[in-house]
């Protein structure tokens, strides 16, 4: 399943934080419209590096699908900063 | 009473089976002593119902990654966090591109990774291989001193 949000959180003691939403199955529908041309470009670059292209084709799905449920935090000198890809 | 439960003991009734089968066969069916074969993967978690010493292995799903600075190391107040969550499926998926990366590259990648004092083969990274790993990375903590006696500790666990 591709990701279709992600969630960036701010945290500061010194200031007012902020959560961002960011809907990123806004941009599935460009890049659906856009994507004959993407394979397109990436048969190109398959033949001219010599790699199968359906190969590539499943890896790239594989890296995008994999993001969903990337997790990362990080806290330091009572600032947090969050990012969740869903 | 399950079924299973019930035909080892018509079977011991028969005269089919001695008491010390039927028990090894009770043992063997008991809930708390069902290791459930689901995935190959580390992972161990602990049920409401299951027995303290009972471990059922999971498929895992995530590689976390702790990383743990006091003041002295990161010149910061207070402790300094990290914590990074991976799903597996991105982890193979990047094994997989690597192994599409040219041979040419391989090499140049090689290099490079040696002469900065990683002794790694990019060519034999492989999905298998990544499988293994997390296979034996069930909880991996590393704690890292510095110079001045500031530390670190990283920990890198499956879940």
């Amino acid at each position: 399943m591709i990701p279709t949000a992600a969630i960036v959180r701010i945290q500061s003691p010194h200031w007012r934080g902020f959560r961002l939403w960011i809907p990123l199955f806004l941009l599935w529908i460009p890049i659906l419209l856009l994507s004959p041309l993407i394979l397109l470009v990436l048969l190109a670059c398959c033949i001219a590096g010599g790699i199968d292209f359906f190969s590539a084709v499943a890896t790239f799905w594989g890296l995008l699908a994999g993001l969903r449920g990337t997790d990362v935090r990080v806290a330091s000198n009572g600032s947090h900063v969050t990012v969740s890809i869903l | 009473m399950n079924e299973h439960r019930r035909q080892i003991l018509e079977m011991l009734a028969a005269g089919k089976i001695t008491a010390e089968q039927a028990e090894k066969l009770l043992t063997a069916i008991e809930p708390e002593h069902t290791s459930v074969p689901v995935g190959e993967y580390a992972g161990t978690i602990g049920g409401a119902t299951a027995a303290p010493a009972a471990t059922i292995k999971t498929r895992a799903k995530y590689l976390r990654v702790l990383v743990e600075a006091d003041e002295s190391r990161t010149g910061k107040k207070g402790l300094s966090t990290v914590n990074v969550r991976v799903p597996m499926q991105l982890l193979r998926a990047g094994v997989r591109l690597a192994a599409l990366i040219p041979q040419q590259a391989h090499n140049q990648f090689d290099e490079a990774l040696s002469r900065h004092g990683v002794p790694l083969t990019l060519s034999q990274i492989k999905p298998e291989n990544l499988e293994e790993l997390v296979d034996h990375l069930e909880d991996l903590t590393v704690e890292m001193n510095g110079a001045e006696g500031n530390k670190a500790k990283v920990r890198v666990f499956c879940e």
